[in-house]
């Protein structure tokens, strides 16, 4: 016999800078309290075993899957989605890059992409190569990758004129 | 350098700045988290499915107890096959004579012929007590004998899978037994290819929502043909198609497998019905890849009857494809008649003999999947053509060379008659065999370890675009349709019958339609992906959104010019054919204060009307059809046909980096130089070329959806089913080649689907020249792992080969 659904836990987080106190079933994933009880659908439930990255979102800073989270083991946490990195709709640098370069195409992994980048230190990634093994814990099923490395160079002042391809 | 040249003399060329490369209309909402995808879309009162799944791979189903599942707080319904007693088959279109009718339900009936087959559904609250209560289900399953492979399904003695069909042959179209003369004068070269079992795998999986109010159905779905959709929905559930709305939402990829319509999709919309509240169906990682349709698995056995120069006289061909169960539409078979069809590439090779074969076993059914039976031959057809140029002692581009038809020989039909009408055949192998020298030898000469060697490979290939859907659907043919109608304020809202997943085309109708009316690009809104909006179309596949919209957008805005320059010279005091159109406005040729806006135009056809010349008739607006030229729907009398109205053209070279320790291939640099003729929006077409390329590299070294000899799957998660990471994609270098198509409107080719044909063939041969000191040559399947290059270097060794 399955278990019952478990109990009702209280979670008290700060989402995008603004307090919340609510409660959900212990089992319920980080991804789907935020995107069903706070109705923040930029962030995306791609594989819902940790891989593939779409989820992802900022813990006090670092980035985290919330798909393998659940809201139960949160407290007192910081969370940024991608909704609260661009809180007055004006794109982010790193958003912007993504823009320019045509570096999302279906957007569906997009939000992942930006909130890890959104939660690392350019200095820590001082190369493509190093670029590249940042992003490998994301995947993205349309674009190559070679855009995203653009943008990222890009937003980091790595590479002067988006419109010339790297030949 | 020629690249750098090549690239800019393109660009600073009058006529083709038309997006260049303009940022997307679609981003600043993908970006921000604003997108809305099928399982955004919230209903108040909605409750969710899960479905229970067949774990065997063949089996009778004796029964299924939902007696538990029901009983369970939270728990709405179960329902199996025996409840959805209402629906019809879903129908099997093409010719029974060329497939054996599957005559599949939306949920099983009497046998699973897969693992991931929809058993039953359990309606609940949430996707949560949906999951318990499939847990609760019980399904008495008889095991029978199960098919694994092409050769088990042609076995002799095999069981059937279809008790009422002689045999497993969904297509059994033989070859010839009479062979071509030229293979008794000759020399002959053979070789058998298999390409292994992958697939699409989007980031977003699938979804269908669906609610039924005021005795009507919406269905919100992640489809790349909502009117399709629609079709096969009026059909399996009997509903009037006016009674039903098909909507497309953001689709987050899609890539062939959303071009299929599938059984939870009519499930979900029966029970909106039947249970009057809405209703939401999300697929989660592990049903996603065993449910949704799987693509290649394909053999391919080759001959060529070969001059002393390379030259190649005539083809035989034998295409034989496990298409798993067979029970989604479209079913499966289709790529293979497309891989015939594209054997002969860009290579003159007048004469071929062809035959295909596609059985049924006991795997997720085969589908679309980018490229479309054309990775499948291009491998084969490429290797054939390094065979040759190795037995013959010639070089592998001097053969391609050679093969290749060149400008003075176009337009060209084929063997099968594929009618060739332009391209860059001949300078796009020049161009990425000098460039992919280049690279080799500045790679060979910065690497150290001794455990490294690097290798050069190539492929050629052509690609029919925006072709007649009759083959895959035996039903549906090639025609599109647009709605352009102008706002009093000058906006201009087009509505198109083609559908997004990813692939820009929002933007690309909107540039196009810029372009055509002469209005900015900012007054231009789309609609399209909403069956209630858009005019009927057939949507997203085949590398057809760029022709068939703008071919229909052509039309529809010559109207609408003809008649804003009548209204404008009324207007004006002008005659119509003085009227000039541009920065959104309609001068008086020659007079550069006389001009109206577009914004004037509507607001005297649609508000002062009393503004409108004589004979004009009140509006703004119109619709428009295309259908490509030149193409036929079914073969004609001679057997041979052109199914596509125009053929893109790519050659591709690849550097690898093969670790002789490990096995590891990586591929190091990779380069495509293109021709889809005009280039609407060179980010865009880099984008397409760029994902199909890392697609194309993933099913050549890393994915497959493998089964054991129960054919039960060994790939259900992306620990077991790897795609590529930025890590693994190494730099690509794209060139463009421009030659317009001659009878289309934009003379833009489809672009959609050439970056994933070449990587399996051309790393493949690249590898092969990496490791040619120790004689590996017999690089015939995919995917080429680590496990098989050690295999084949310890094999070398011991054959001595080297010591």
């Amino acid at each position: 016999m399955t278990a019952m659904p478990a109990d009702v836990v209280p979670v008290r987080i700060v989402v995008n800078g603004e307090p919340v106190e609510a409660s959900a079933p212990a089992r319920k994933l980080l991804v789907d309290f935020l995107r069903e009880d706070l109705g923040l659908t930029g962030t995306h439930a791609g594989c819902e075993h940790g891989v593939c990255g779409a989820c992802t979102v900022l813990i006090d800073g670092r980035p985290a899957r919330s798909c393998i989270t659940l809201a139960a083991q949160l407290d007192g946490n910081d969370i940024v989605t991608v909704e609260g990195l661009s809180p007055g709709g004006e794109l982010t640098p790193m958003q912007e890059a993504f823009k320019q370069c045509h570096a999302l195409q279906c957007g569906f992994c997009t939000p992942g992409f930006i909130t890890t980048l959104a939660g690392v230190d350019p200095d820590d990634y001082p190369d493509d190569a190093a670029i590249r093994e940042l992003l490998s814990g994301n995947l993205c099923r349309c674009t190559g990758y070679e855009h995203i490395v653009k943008a990222v160079r890009l937003a980091w002042g790595r590479q002067e004129t988006p419109g010339e391809h790297a030949l | 350098m020629e690249f750098h040249e090549h690239q800019q003399s393109l660009f600073s060329r009058p006529g083709v700045g038309l997006g260049d490369r303009a940022p997307r209309m679609e981003d600043d909402r993908l970006l921000t988290g604003r997108g809305r995808y099928v399982a955004d879309i919230r209903r108040a009162g909605a409750v969710e499915v899960a479905f229970l799944r067949s774990q065997l791979a063949h089996a009778e189903i004796k029964s299924i107890d939902c007696e538990a599942a029901r009983a369970l707080p939270g728990v709405i319904g179960v329902f199996t096959a025996e409840d959805l007693d209402d629906v019809a088959a879903v129908p099997d279109f093409p010719d029974p004579d060329l497939a054996r009718p599957v005559g599949t339900f939306p949920l099983c009936r009497g046998r699973v012929r897969y693992v991931g087959a929809p058993l039953a559904a359990v309606v609940a609250v949430d996707r949560y007590v949906a999951e318990d209560a499939v847990e609760l289900l019980y399904a008495d399953l008889e095991p029978l004998p199960v098919l694994a492979s092409i050769d088990d399904a042609l076995a002799p003695d095999a069981p059937r899978l279809y008790e009422d069909w002689p045999d497993n042959r969904l297509v059994d179209v033989r070859l010839e037994e009479d062979k071509d003369e030229a293979f008794d004068r000759l020399r002959t070269v053979s070789g058998s290819y298999y390409m292994q079992r992958h697939g699409a795998v989007p980031m977003e999986p699938r979804g269908t929502v669906a609610s039924y109010e005021e005795d009507r159905l919406t269905v919100w779905t992640s489809t790349q043909f909502p009117h399709i959709a629609r079709t096969m929905l009026h059909y399996v559930l009997g509903i009037a198609e006016g009674d039903i709305r098909v909507v497309a939402p953001d689709v987050g990829g899609g890539f062939g497998i959303k071009a299929q319509v599938y059984p939870e999709d009519y499930v979900v919309a029966w029970l909106a019905r039947r249970l009057e509240r809405p209703v939401r169906w999300i697929d989660d990682r592990y049903e996603h890849m065993v449910s949704a349709a799987q693509a290649r698995d394909v053999r391919i056995d080759l001959e060529a009857a070969v001059h002393d120069n390379g030259e190649i006289e005539a083809l035989r061909a034998c295409v034989y494809h496990d298409v798993g169960s067979g029970e989604v539409f479209p079913n499966g078979f289709n790529p293979d008649f497309v891989a015939v069809a594209s054997l002969t590439g860009q290579y003159r090779i007048p004469r071929q003999q062809s035959g295909v074969i596609a059985v049924v076993t006991n795997k997720t059914p085969a589908g679309a999947y980018r490229g479309f039976g054309l990775p499948e031959s291009c491998f084969a057809m490429e290797r054939l053509v390094d065979r040759i140029a190795q037995e013959l002692g010639i070089d592998r581009v001097e053969l391609r060379r050679r093969l290749t038809i060149r400008e003075d020989e176009l337009p060209y039909v084929t063997a099968t008659g594929s009618e060739l009408d332009s391209g860059s055949h001949l300078a796009a192998l020049e161009s990425v065999a000098e460039r992919g020298a280049a690279v080799l030898a500045e790679l060979r000469a910065q690497e150290t370890s001794a455990d490294i060697r690097y290798g050069l490979g190539y492929a050629t290939y052509v690609e029919g675009v925006a072709p007649t859907y009759f083959g895959t659907t035996g039903h549906w043919t090639s025609q599109d349709a647009c709605d352009i109608r102008f706002d009093p304020d000058g906006g201009v809202t087009v509505a198109v019958g083609i559908s997004a997943y990813g692939q820009s085309v929002s933007t690309m109708v909107a540039t196009v339609t810029a372009h055509e009316l002469g209005v900015p690009l900012e007054d231009v809104r789309v609609v399209m992906g909403d069956t209630d909006r858009a005019p009927y179309g057939l949507g997203a596949w085949g590398s057809r959104s760029t022709i068939v919209a703008s071919g229909a957008i052509h039309r529809a805005a010559v109207e609408l010019r003809a008649k804003g320059a009548r209204i404008a010279a009324h207007l004006l005091e002008a005659a119509p054919e003085d009227i000039e159109f541009a920065d959104g406005r309609l001068h008086v040729a020659g007079t550069p204060n006389a001009s109206v806006s577009w914004s004037d135009i509507a607001h005297a056809a649609l508000i002062r009307i009393h503004d409108l010349p004589d004979g004009v008739e009140p509006g703004l607006e119109t619709k428009a059809t295309y259908a490509p030229p030149g193409i036929q729907h079914v073969p004609r009398e001679d057997g041979r046909m052109n199914a596509c109205p125009t053929y893109t053209n790519a050659s591709h070279s690849v550097v690898v980096r093969v670790d002789l320790g490990t096995g590891d291939v990586h591929v190091a640099r990779y380069i495509v130089a293109h021709d889809c003729g005009r280039v609407l929006n060179a980010n865009i077409v880099d984008g397409q070329i760029q994902g199909g390329v890392a697609q194309g590299i993933g099913g050549t070294l890393y994915e497959e959806f493998a089964y054991d000899d129960a054919a039960q799957p060994l790939a259900t998660s992306f620990m077991d089913y790897l795609i590529p990471t930025a890590s693994e994609i190494g730099p690509m270098e794209i060139v463009h080649f421009e030659s317009p198509a001659p009878g289309l409107p934009w003379g833009a080719k489809g672009a959609g689907e050439a970056g994933i044909i070449g990587p399996a063939p051309a790393i493949a041969t690249a590898v092969e020249d990496a490791l040619s000191e120790f004689g590996i040559d017999e690089i015939v399947a995919t995917p080429i792992t680590p496990r098989s290059i050690l295999g084949a270097l310890r094999s070398a060794r011991e054959l001595g080969a080297v010591s």
